[in-house]
């Protein structure tokens, strides 16, 4: 099939490069003069693991163009992925379509413009002459879009349309293999289930964070907690990790929008409280820093271990390491950074800071270090060499924002330690 | 020789005898079209205009009370005032409040050093302090920022705050309005009782105000503050000091002493009055209201009244003739109540930081030469936002057996940025009102056609003296402006009457008497004795206090 894809976030491109390498002819809306896709992509979204590579391989089969929108609006099948705030120019971009085409549209929204958005760009074309706007949730997350594409376990689309459900169901066919749900329902309940899911997992992260300081004022290891309620059948044990807040802008932005939704409808402050407490927990090992030192750590020297807002991505939108180097600077630390991903961007953000160094060694970075705060779980800090750790350091002194490490082991190894619950 | 017999007084006594059986109705009858008394006797300063043709004057009398200020070298003594003299006699120092507000790169030197200095100096310390709030990196003892203030002082260390504060509300900059703001003042603990059963212990920060930092009404609330913050954390007192106190205080010694650490501590300095010193550290609270851009703003805005002050010719010079008008009426019409009205309900503290600019600076009998003085000096002031006054107290400036001077003031513009109908409505709601009492009490039954036949208790007598402040609008200028307004017009009195108005000799013995009080009520032996009054009371006091009462 052909397919235009109009927009440029990550899931613009994920989508794109495995509708390509699946067989369809794939047409990725351009009007700029850039021509070169990995440029365009631009460097956060390049840093998705497998998708660059994706991507220069499908343009190579040609199975994966570059169009103009004016071409672009003359086809039949179009995948809306743009920023959520960007509804305008979508309503736009449809409108521009439905001029030129009498015959048959399939428009597959799957940007979070909000609920009841999808509807309102299907006022713009003829329904009963099969020219459809339809939504399909996307249910990727940063670090692992191309997996999530391709084997989805359950896809949820909004579509009330018998032509277009099919098309749908015939797009999706070949990453049908593991699916286990495919729910159909109109589009409006497609796009709350999708905004109530990710709200739900925004929850579960509050409360099991909630959870977490308490245990710690309650001398109770929140692990042994964490493991019984994930026994619990009605629980499980997913997003029951607590930590130092999450980030990410597509996760924060989509909270905050159903956030403003429930307090403008409902004036119900539930989600407005998690997100607030969340940007609290982001400085949690800032406190528990400040606290053991006695709130003086000027001149003291901090190293960072993760700076990304989570393993497997380059990007700092809204990361917790962000809140706490400007709280180490602000008290006169020096922050001593290391991330195995995301150093370029700490460096255009801070550049020559005189208080801010980045280390592409690991081990480095502790050199004299006043105390270890561990961020972002990369794979790469689960197991380190404790005793060259623990000689670098001046002061053995170890935060855990992820609950990577064994604390009685730590405590073993004469580290201090504090974790997050624990 | 005192004042009262030079030949400016006396002609001025002669001008009176005169001028006390003219009704401002007929001064009012008097205007012809090209000849009006608003045109005659108003008078601006860019964003003020005062408007004195509603009080019992002429052009004659302008005259008289010119020769009268120049009599009492009313100009040299601004001179001295401005250089850092010690005029402050009683006390040996200068006054000089307005060093505080001198741009940067000005000098004045006292004792061979630039004090404009240190005070920028003393500014920058303070951004850095709003700085570090505002951006939420003040952190209490557990790590949290900051996001609640109270200001702890009494006098000037509260009024001035307090009221600017309400009064630029709406000047706050987002980092100010997420700050919540309250003041402390009262010897008996009732406020900060009520206050600390709701704020949270880690995230409060409190700023010590006092000039001595020894005054008990403000050290006695500090006290509390810690204690129950070191109950609440269970930290080190050293820790609680260093992360939730800011003092403020000319006595650095003293503030060591109570345990603020010096990178804690702003400074100001003895030439700074308590009731002048808003524009000192002491206005920190205020800066973190509304931003060091706005504290800035305000301090320019006084600036620019000391100047006009300093050169504007008597017959422009806006303090002057606000202070002189207030001799007039007090001292050759005989008015010895004086009422503060604002229609803006942002200024409701205003009159309680009149009532002490005025009355603890000109409420003295004695003259600069030791002497007692024999006239008035300054009458006694009151007052209260003016349309909730309308429904107190106006009932006696319009019918009682008073005479009474009144100051309405007001600004002309006001919710231009809210895009709200029935607020801009209220506005000249309030503004018709302001109008329309001033015009009542001036003119009495005149104003509405028709009332001179109306029974007698429903008649007017009219003829109360008014002055009405229009502010352009209210922003942290203006407001400066109209404060450094009423300092300079204190001055102005205060060199007519001969007295020193930087002191206050009459508050200091009762703090001493209290502290003899104190023992007998803490059951400590004393070998005071005390009137029949006061021992009947105090028995009465601890009987009632007796297990078991």
């Amino acid at each position: 099939m052909k397919i235009a894809i109009w927009g440029l976030e990550l899931t613009a491109w994920a989508t794109a490069g495995i509708l390509a390498q699946s067989g369809n002819d794939v047409f990725i809306v351009n009007d700029t003069s850039i021509t070169d896709p990995v440029i365009l992509m631009g460097s956060s979204i390049r840093n998705e693991p497998g998708l660059k590579d994706l991507i220069a391989d499908q343009f190579t089969k040609q199975r994966l163009q570059f169009i103009n929108s004016d071409s672009a609006a003359l086809l039949s099948i179009h995948i809306l992925s743009m920023n959520p705030a960007a509804f305008e120019n979508a309503t736009i971009v449809v409108d521009d379509i439905a001029k030129l085409n009498s015959k048959k549209l399939l428009i597959i929204n799957q940007s979070h413009f909000g609920v009841g958005c999808t509807d309102k760009l299907q006022t713009l074309l003829d329904h009963d002459n099969d020219q459809v706007v339809a939504y399909l949730a996307e249910n990727i997350s940063e670090g692992e879009a191309l997996n999530n594409l391709r084997h989805p376990k359950s896809i949820t689309f909004g579509c009330t349309n018998e032509w277009a459900s099919m098309m749908i169901r015939a797009l999706l066919r070949p990453f049908s293999a593991h699916l286990e749900q495919l729910l159909v329902m109109t589009p409006k309940e497609a796009e709350f289930a999708k905004l109530s899911i990710t709200g739900m997992l925004a929850l579960r992260i509050g409360y099991i964070n909630e959870l977490a300081n308490l245990a710690e004022q309650l001398n109770v290891d929140i692990d042994v907690i964490k493991q019984s309620m994930g026994a619990d059948p009605r629980i499980g044990h997913h997003y029951l990790n607590p930590g130092c807040g999450f980030g990410g802008n597509t996760f924060s932005q989509t909270i905050k929008g159903l956030a403003n939704l429930l307090a403008e409808k409902r004036q119900s402050h539930l989600l407005d409280m998690v997100l607030q407490e969340n940007e609290k927990q982001k400085e949690q090992p800032f406190r528990k820093l400040w606290q053991h030192y006695e709130c003086d750590i000027h001149n003291l020297n901090i190293t960072i271990w993760g700076a990304s807002f989570k393993p497997g991505s380059a990007a700092l939108d809204s990361a917790p390491s962000l809140r706490i180097i400007s709280a180490l600077i602000a008290q006169q630390a020096h922050v001593h950074i290391h991330d195995p991903e995301a150093l370029e961007n700490i460096e255009k953000l801070y550049g020559d800071h005189p208080q801010v160094h980045t280390y592409r060694d690991k081990y480095e970075a502790l050199n004299n270090a006043d105390a270890l705060l561990l961020l972002t779980e990369w794979p790469e800090y689960w197991s380190p060499d404790f005793e060259m750790m623990h000689s670098r350091m001046q002061a053995p002194l170890i935060i855990d924002g992820r609950n990577v490490f064994n604390k009685a082991l730590l405590e073993s190894l004469n580290f201090i330690y504090y974790g997050i619950g624990r | 020789m005192s004042v009262t017999e030079t030949a400016a007084w006396k002609a001025l006594e002669d001008h009176a005898a005169m001028m006390q059986n003219t009704h401002l109705r007929d001064l009012f009858l008097a205007d012809s079209s090209d000849k009006k008394r608003f045109d005659e006797l108003s008078l601006s300063h860019e964003h003020l205009l005062l408007d004195f043709s509603k009080q019992r004057i002429t052009q004659n009398t302008l005259t008289l009370l010119k020769a009268l200020a120049d009599n009492c070298q009313l100009n040299d003594w601004k001179a001295r005032l401005f250089n850092g003299d010690h005029i402050n006699t009683s006390e040996d120092r200068p006054a000089l409040h307005t060093a505080l507000r001198q741009p940067e790169d000005s000098h004045l030197a006292l004792a061979n050093h630039n004090i404009i200095g240190d005070v920028h100096a003393n500014l920058a310390h303070m951004a850095s302090m709003v700085e570090r709030i505002h951006a939420g990196q003040w952190r209490g003892y557990s790590g949290l920022p900051i996001d609640t203030i109270v200001n702890i002082g009494v006098g000037g260390s509260d009024l001035g705050p307090l009221m600017a504060c309400k009064a630029l509300s709406d000047a706050q900059p987002p980092e100010g309005h997420q700050l919540k703001m309250h003041f402390v003042s009262s010897m008996d603990g009732s406020q900060i009782a009520d206050l600390l059963d709701r704020l949270v212990p880690t995230t409060t920060l409190f700023i010590i105000s006092s000039k001595s930092f020894t005054t008990i009404d403000t050290l006695s609330n500090a006290n509390t503050a810690r204690q129950w913050l070191k109950s609440a954390s269970g930290v080190k007192t050293e820790l609680l000091n260093r992360r939730h106190f800011i003092g403020i205080s000319a006595s650095a010694e003293k503030m060591n002493q109570w345990g603020i650490p010096e990178n804690s501590q702003l400074n100001f300095w003895d030439w700074t009055g308590g009731r002048y010193s808003m524009w000192s550290a002491i206005g920190l609270p205020i800066a973190l209201r509304i931003g060091m851009q706005g504290f800035k703003a305000m301090l320019s805005g006084a600036h620019a009244m000391d100047e006009h002050f300093k050169t504007a010719p008597f017959e422009e010079n806006l303090p002057v003739r606000l202070g002189m008008i207030g001799i007039w009426n007090i001292n050759f019409l005989n008015i010895h109540a004086h009422a503060i009205l604002p229609y803006d309900g942002r200024l409701s503290h205003l009159p309680a930081y009149l009532e002490q600019l005025e009355m603890e600076s000109n409420g003295k009998s004695v003259s600069r030469q030791g002497e007692a003085i024999g006239y008035s000096t300054c009458p006694i002031l009151w007052g209260e936002i003016g349309p909730n006054a309308q429904h107190a107290f106006y009932q006696l400036l319009h019918q009682g057996s008073e005479s009474v001077m009144c100051d309405f003031i007001a600004p002309a513009r006001r919710y231009d940025d809210f895009n709200n109908k029935g607020l801009q409505q209220q506005h000249q709601l309030s503004l018709a009102n302001c109008l329309a009492q001033s015009r009542l009490l001036a003119l009495g039954d005149a104003a509405i056609a028709g009332n001179d036949t109306a029974p007698i208790h429903k008649r007017y007598r009219g003829n109360q003296p008014s002055t009405t402040v229009l502010l352009d609008e209210l922003n942290p200028y203006s407001f400066g402006q109209l404060i450094a307004l009423y300092e300079h017009k204190v001055f102005v009195q205060s060199v007519i009457w001969d007295i020193n108005p930087f002191d206050q000799w009459g508050v200091e013995l009762g703090k001493k008497m209290a502290t003899d009080l104190l023992k007998p009520l803490e059951n400590e032996p004393s070998y005071s004795s005390f009137d029949s009054s006061t021992e009947g009371l105090l028995n009465a006091i601890l009987n009632k206090q007796e297990p078991g009462q």
